[in-house]
């Protein structure tokens, strides 16, 4: 009698998840273990047989490749902007935005709409910005700050991609942090203030410390979404000039879907990708969450 | 205001709101440039790109809606959607459920299974999954593609599912059983339609990653008879490189569906994201 009744359990937990298992190994599984399995081969689009040639592929790609490289480092740079710029401005727009009365509910609508709409969109229009707009500004009205060549040069242009990127971005996280705001009791702020602390020392020693665990999960999401930077660079500067703002997944697409086809040599730096994300953010969990329980 | 944050009185609270205004109009600028030079002549454009336009013109429009084939793909956008949607929704919330009701180490092991590859990025992915996709035929059809969201959807969806369905209390699924209700019918009739708050929050996540994901049809999508809104937008750039009146007019059909649906449902849209970020 029990036996079958784990039986009949098994049996249904099984059909309960076999169609969303099945599309789950097929497109996510299988790729993700056969990537790790091509990034030992010399497979490539043009010659049907491949090859096993051990690590070889992760040592050219960090030995012997200025571009894949440089790639990194671009991305590492790009990385590091927006961790600390898009938390900081998101965590600001949101003590900004509680703070209002009626206008509340006006500026989360416009301050999240970009995140709405796809970068590749975002990034189109925002260069019609950089290349029309901002030409005629210094034109017609003077404006000779912005008379740079903002997606022609790469010391410019990496800013553009960051304006458009935290544009884009930044959205999303100050809805994080205002859920985070509202979580905080309103008479732990009311003792402060009878405490006699003016209002950047209630926000370092309350506000702050209460809205840490949203802290964590905005600079986790902001690395994840910002090492893996595609849709704004494709469509600002598709890499260029020449390869001077590529960031690491333009790379490998070009390296995958390019003129070369090096599946193999690309599935490589798409695991050397996968283990900096992982790495980074195993870290940055581990660090942030025994700061959480101390503050 | 200065009450409730003990900011400098009244000073403070303008300067602040003042800073919104500010960061408001920076946020809006592109897409009201867009918008503008959108509904002006090229010539109009070149000669004063702040101005409003002298007489409004829908030119620029009509050659983007054909120069896009607009309905085809706004079309191929939302079958691609509606299929990965009822997929994701589907299947991972009988799975979803089914492993918050099973103990034992086989269901704990799938749910595993399923978290594990939440790290993973698309990129290391792609390259395999393009193979694979070739193999299975659902490379270059607009439904394949959906069935690929739903394969790479419900890792996300089942984490949010099996984390609520742990607040639906258990006697409801028993008092169903021992009314004679089957496990299926058990799960359509009685369970699924308690998961209602949850499926709201992973169906706008769902809906907003599919429709913006460019990546991914790009690389399945080969016919541009199939090709969906933001690839359709793509093609257009790349073709006609500086005739930037029709650009922005496609950019703005092709944003259109988002922000009506945007204004429509923001209020769960915002409650939405902010759900699905601090759960998962």
């Amino acid at each position: 009698m029990r036996l079958t009744k784990n039986g009949k359990q098994t049996a249904a937990l099984l059909g309960f998840v076999f169609p969303a298992l099945a599309f789950y190994a097929a497109f996510m599984l299988a790729p993700a273990f056969g990537g790790a399995a091509y990034s030992l081969t010399n497979w490539n689009g043009l010659n049907p047989a491949y090859g096993w040639v051990g690590f070889a592929n992760y040592a050219e790609a960090l030995t012997d490749d200025p571009a894949f490289l440089r790639s990194l480092a671009f991305t590492a740079k790009f990385v590091a902007f927006m961790v600390v710029l898009q938390n900081a401005i998101a965590i600001v727009l949101a003590v900004f935005v509680e703070a209002m009365g009626r206008s509340k509910a006006w500026f989360r609508t416009i301050f999240f709409m970009p995140n709405m709409l796809s970068m590749i969109i975002g990034g189109f229009m925002w260069l019609f910005i950089f290349t029309k707009v901002s030409s005629y500004l210094v034109e017609k009205a003077g404006m000779a700050f912005l008379d740079r060549s903002w997606i022609g040069d790469p010391s410019y242009s990496f800013y553009a991609i960051v304006i458009v990127s935290l544009w884009g971005g930044v959205g999303y996280l100050m809805v994080i942090y205002i859920a985070a705001l509202q979580g905080v009791p309103r008479s732990l702020k009311e003792a402060a203030a009878i405490d006699g602390a003016g209002a950047w020392q209630t926000f370092r020693r309350i506000t702050l410390p209460m809205i840490y665990p949203a802290l964590t999960i905005g600079v986790f999401l902001t690395l994840n979404s910002s090492f893996k930077a595609f849709d704004a660079v494709y469509a600002l500067t598709g890499g260029g000039p020449g390869r001077a703002t590529q960031v690491v997944a333009l790379n490998i697409f070009e390296e995958a879907f390019g003129f070369t086809n090096r599946y193999g040599y690309a599935s490589a730096k798409a695991m050397i990708l996968f283990l900096i994300i992982f790495v980074i953010t195993i870290v940055q969990l581990r660090f942030m969450k025994t700061r959480e329980v101390e503050a | 205001m200065s009450r409730r944050y003990g900011l400098a009185g009244r000073a403070g609270a303008s300067l602040i709101f003042a800073s919104l205004v500010v960061a408001a109009l920076f946020t809006l600028f592109p897409i009201y440039m867009g918008v503008l030079n959108s509904l002006k002549t090229e010539g109009e454009m070149l000669t004063d790109i702040l101005a409003f336009p002298s007489k409004l013109q829908f030119g620029n429009f009509a050659d983007a809606f054909e120069k896009t084939d607009y309905l085809r793909s706004l079309g191929n956008t939302v079958v691609v959607a509606a299929v990965g949607l009822t997929g994701i929704i589907l299947f991972a919330a009988m799975a979803g459920y089914k492993m918050s009701r099973t103990p034992g180490k086989l269901s704990g092991f799938l749910f595993g299974l399923f978290v594990l590859s939440m790290l993973i990025p698309f990129h290391s992915i792609m390259i395999t999954l393009v193979r694979i996709s070739k193999d299975l035929a659902v490379q270059g059809s607009t439904v394949g593609l959906g069935f690929i969201y739903i394969g790479l959807g419900v890792s996300m969806a089942i984490f949010l599912y099996h984390g609520f369905v742990k607040s639906i209390p258990r006697e409801l699924d028993e008092a169903a059983v021992v009314d004679g209700c089957g496990e299926l019918r058990l799960f359509f009739v009685v369970v699924f339609p308690l998961l209602l708050p949850v499926t709201a929050t992973i169906a706008i996540l769902n809906l907003l990653w599919m429709w913006n994901d460019f990546l991914l049809p790009l690389l399945m999508l080969t016919d541009s008879k199939d090709y969906t809104l933001l690839l359709s937008t793509n093609m257009l750039f790349g073709e006609y490189n500086n005739d930037w009146a029709a650009i922005l007019a496609s950019l703005v059909l092709a944003m259109l569906p988002v922000i009506v649906l945007y204004l429509l449902l923001q209020k769960y849209i915002l409650n939405g994201i902010a759900d699905g970020a601090i759960k998962s």
